[in-house]
């Protein structure tokens, strides 16, 4: 019996039209659809500046030179090709959930990744635990979206997770800046703020999508519980009334707060998703209204 | 409402005790549930550690009240309350139907039992639905042929296949019975009698009619009217005076309430042996007698010639015994002395012989040696006379001074002045017995170890005792003790089942009676004073053995009761009106499907069902996506 296949035909089609944005600018080739403030062989004009010995005559304002007898250089605003990386989360905690986060993670990156390709970028997907595990490069075409999926497919949650470290194999393995997607529940025993701010000072666009499922929010238990870290096994044994139910759902806010924060302070932008919601409901939800799909 | 299976007190003790049970265990031992979550780090700020105190409280009090409730359903449901009083609900009746011998009788088209099975299920017919019925059928004993049983189709059944037995109804022990059931079973209804309530006038002076009887009791009477007359014992024996003559004495009674007149006829062998008229006034019994001379077996047939209600007790019939003379061989030089002996008993047939022609091989249940000692001593009983080698002197002149008079051989021997000429004064051995004594030791010696032998010290034909009492009576003894069978007395008689009393002869010893049925098996008995009693509920040959004397009763003759029971002033009578239906409800269904839906719904809101997670909340979900977004 063949496997359902994770994101329907009939929804990708409503995918084509939307395109993966990011806010900053990054200097790069021809050959993107964001316009970037860093000047570079484009048809636009963008400014003009002194001209400097080995600039390329054919950029000189001749008219300019005539009039004021000084050579100005015209600059031209480019679009350039940036690289989209999608971090996923592939650690045992998107286990938990109904519907099981880490399959609501594999169909959301189809989605993204489908969103990217059709407008000719270049897809990384790079899956993470407690560091990166191997990546999947995909671009040219939504040809390329069949081998994005079986990757997306034959991934398997298991292990724990460790920011700090993938942080730091990333910045040591990709050194061009782009668009870094990071599709995660964040959470991680330590925080995944400082990492994440790591990268963002690298240069990258942080776009943090972070699911959660239902009990991961606002847990339905009462009573007498006995709860086990789905990565570290580790156990409690604790007492949950109302109270301690809200003060459970007020941490794992200020948590997320705290991220929304960080990314606001980097120029990146930070969405949650329930995986309760629709994966259509969160795409031309939460993800276009961010600006990070348009 | 009332509850079927509980009392008040049972219920609420059970529903006190689980209640109490179920909340210990609340306070005790709620499961800790365990759940899988993605990170224990907002847990360790959140959430308070267990503790004991907590324990100490109700966690969830909808589960325990869910819990609660199914339990108190489960329980109504076990007590089975109903709707309605207890007096509405499915009640006992015990239906007593009279299957005594009378019911046979003819009335109308039927029979009075055919009438009373139709009273029978037409009374069922009345009955609520809900109303558990116990068929019993009464004759001598009250039989349960059901128990308590609801369904119609078996109580009819059981009715449809009474029959009319042989024994009279006794109606006291049949009420006792039904009482007594309803008592044990409770939820009385009534105990209805359906029969003629024919009965045996009572022994004594006290009336039946003023037995208690139940409160409750319905009577349904048939037959009120119907004549009859019959036999109702039939005896036949041999006179003392003519044992070749059977006397046949046949009782007729006329339990009818007109004077009534038949021809009562007796036949041997089908053959008419001897006919009167018999005339009876209402009630009144009448006996008539008949002889018979035969020495065979056959049957004898007493028949009243009549057509009356009941046709069971116009005829009846009894079977003669054979009988055989004892053969007696006598080894003897002088046969003629003994000749006149044994000539004088009707029961013996003597055969003469000469002491050479003795073999041991003899024919005859009885020998007797005289004056002569053989080589090889006889197999069967035997009596010496004047045995020569057991002789220790001889006397003359000598009077026998004393018998063992406590010995069947010294039966009716009362006489004390027997004077012999001369007589042999016999040695005993172990184990022999001196019958008769003369001063110088005993003349008659009796040897009990089988086989039987019984030693003369003189001579019984001889002049000197020939014409003496003493001589033929001895004979008898010796020949009755040595051959007892032969010369046991018959009685035969041809009466109804039920209790038999018989007249013991004086001196019987009651343990050596024995009361034999037609299978070979003992029936218990009683003896008080010179009465045996025993009873024999089924038609049959019971034999009542004593020393002397065998008594047959042919057990065919049916018991019919003489007088008609009188109900008492408060008995209900005629069939009651169909009953309604009553209002009380089995519900214990509802509540036992209530008090698991309880349950389940407890299992599924707090139990396992619920140990994942809750149900999903797409509008919680959708706030929080905009407040994270």
């Amino acid at each position: 019996m063949p496997a359902a296949p994770l994101i329907e035909q009939s929804f990708l089609e409503k995918l084509e039209r939307l395109t993966l944005q990011w806010q900053r600018s990054f200097p790069g080739l021809v050959g993107g659809h964001n316009a970037s403030r860093f000047p570079g062989a484009g048809q636009e004009f963008l400014d003009h500046r002194h001209f400097h010995h080995g600039d390329d005559l054919r950029a000189v304002n001749w008219r300019a030179y005539l009039r004021l007898e000084k050579l100005f250089l015209k600059m031209f605003q480019v679009e350039p090709r940036i690289p989209v990386r999608m971090l996923i989360d592939a650690s045992s905690s998107m286990k938990t959930g109904t519907p099981v986060k880490f399959e609501y993670v594999q169909r959301l990156a189809a989605a993204l990744c489908y969103i990217g390709l059709v407008r000719l970028d270049m897809i990384c997907l790079q899956p993470f635990r407690d560091g990166l595990l191997d990546s999947f490069l995909c671009g040219g075409g939504r040809h390329r979206f069949v081998g994005a999926v079986n990757f997306l497919s034959e991934l398997e949650a298991s292990g724990r997770t460790d920011f700090l470290q993938v942080a730091r194999q990333f910045a040591g393995g990709y050194s061009q800046r782009g668009l870094l997607i990071v599709l995660s529940d964040f959470l991680d025993d330590r925080d995944a703020e400082k990492p994440l701010q790591f990268l963002a000072d690298q240069g990258h666009e942080l776009l943090l999508v972070q699911v959660w499922a239902s009990e991961d929010r606002e847990p339905g238990w009462e009573g007498e519980l006995e709860l086990t870290d789905a990565e570290t096994g580790d156990r409690m044994e604790i007492a949950l009334d109302e109270q301690a139910r809200l003060d459970y759902t007020a941490a794992f806010d200020e948590y997320t707060g705290r991220l929304q924060r960080m990314c606001q302070r980097t120029g990146g932008r930070h969405i949650g998703l329930p995986v309760t919601a629709s994966l259509e409901e969160a795409i031309f939800g939460p993800l276009v209204r961010s600006g990070g799909v348009q | 409402m009332f509850f079927l299976n509980l009392s008040l007190f049972e219920f609420l003790g059970l529903l006190s005790t689980t209640s109490a049970v179920v909340f210990v265990l609340y306070l005790l031992n709620r499961a800790r549930r365990r759940a899988m979550v993605s990170t224990l780090r907002f847990w360790v700020q959140a959430a308070h550690p267990p503790t004991t105190q907590r324990r100490r409280r109700i966690q969830q009090p909808w589960s325990l009240v869910l819990q609660l409730l199914g339990v108190l359903c489960l329980l109504l449901a076990i007590a089975q309350p109903r709707m309605g009083s207890p007096e509405r609900s499915g009640r006992n009746h015990v239906m007593i139907l009279d299957t005594s011998s009378w019911m046979a009788a003819r009335s109308g088209r039927g029979t009075l039992l055919d009438e009373a099975k139709s009273l029978a299920l037409a009374y069922l017919r009345t009955l609520a639905a809900s109303d558990r019925v116990m068929l019993v059928r009464a004759d001598g004993i009250p039989t349960p042929a059901t128990k308590l049983e609801s369904d119609r189709g078996v109580v009819e059944a059981a009715i449809r296949q009474s029959r009319a037995g042989a024994a009279a109804l006794d109606i006291e022990q049949a009420l006792e019975f039904a009482a007594n059931v309803q008592r044990l079973n409770g939820a009385g209804g009534e105990i209805v009698f359906i029969g003629a309530g024919r009965i045996p006038a009572r022994e004594g002076p006290a009336s039946r009619d003023a037995a208690p009887a139940p409160a409750n009791l319905r009577v349904l009477k048939v037959g009120q009217a119907a004549e009859n007359a019959g036999l109702r014992k039939i005896g036949v024996r041999r006179p003392a005076q003519d044992p070749g003559v059977w006397e046949i004495f046949v009782s007729v009674r006329n339990y009818g309430a007109r004077p009534f007149t038949a021809p009562l006829s007796v036949y041997y062998g089908g053959a008419p042996a001897g006919s009167v008229r018999v005339q009876l006034l209402p009630g009144a019994e009448q006996e008539a007698t008949f002889q018979l001379r035969t020495q065979s077996a056959g049957w004898v047939e007493a028949r009243l010639h009549t057509q009356d209600a009941l046709a069971d007790d116009n005829r009846a019939v009894i079977e003669l015994p054979e009988q055989r003379p004892v053969q007696v061989e006598v080894y003897s030089d002088s046969p003629d002395l003994l000749r006149p002996i044994l000539s004088a008993n009707p029961l013996v047939e003597a055969v003469y012989r000469a002491p050479a022609s003795y073999t041991g091989q003899g024919r005859g249940k009885v020998v007797i040696l005289d004056r002569f000692r053989p080589a090889q001593a006889p197999s069967t009983g035997a009596i010496w006379i004047e045995p020569a080698s057991r002789v220790r002197q001889t006397v003359s002149k000598a009077s026998i001074t004393r018998f063992l008079r406590d010995h069947d051989l010294c039966a009716g021997l009362r006489t004390t002045a027997v004077q012999l000429e001369s007589a042999r004064v016999l040695t005993l051995d172990r184990g022999e017995l001196a019958i008769a004594e003369v001063e110088a030791g005993p003349v008659i010696v009796a040897r009990p170890a089988t086989p039987r032998a019984v030693l003369l010290g003189f001579h019984p034909g001889r002049a000197d005792t020939r014409y003496d009492l003493l001589t033929p009576l001895l004979f008898a003894n010796i020949l009755r003790w040595l051959e007892p069978e032969a010369f046991r007395n018959w009685e035969l008689h041809a009466s109804s089942v039920g209790a038999i009393s018989v007249a013991l002869d004086s001196g019987v010893d009651p343990e050596r009676v024995q009361v034999i049925a037609d299978d070979q098996q003992r029936l218990p008995y009683t003896v008080q004073g010179q009465t045996l009693r025993f009873f024999a509920g089924t038609p049959g040959t019971v034999r009542v053995i004593t020393n002397r004397r065998e008594q047959v009763y042919s057990l065919t003759l049916p018991q019919v009761g003489e007088t008609a029971w009188k109900p008492p002033a408060n008995a209900r009578s005629g069939l009651p009106s169909r009953a309604r239906e009553y209002l009380a409800r089995d519900i214990w269904q509802w509540l036992a499907a209530l008090g698991g839906g309880f349950l389940l719904a407890e299992w599924i809101l707090y139990g396992r069902a619920r140990r994942t997670r809750r149900a999903p909340q797409p509008l919680a979900a959708r706030a929080a996506m905009r407040q994270a977004s």
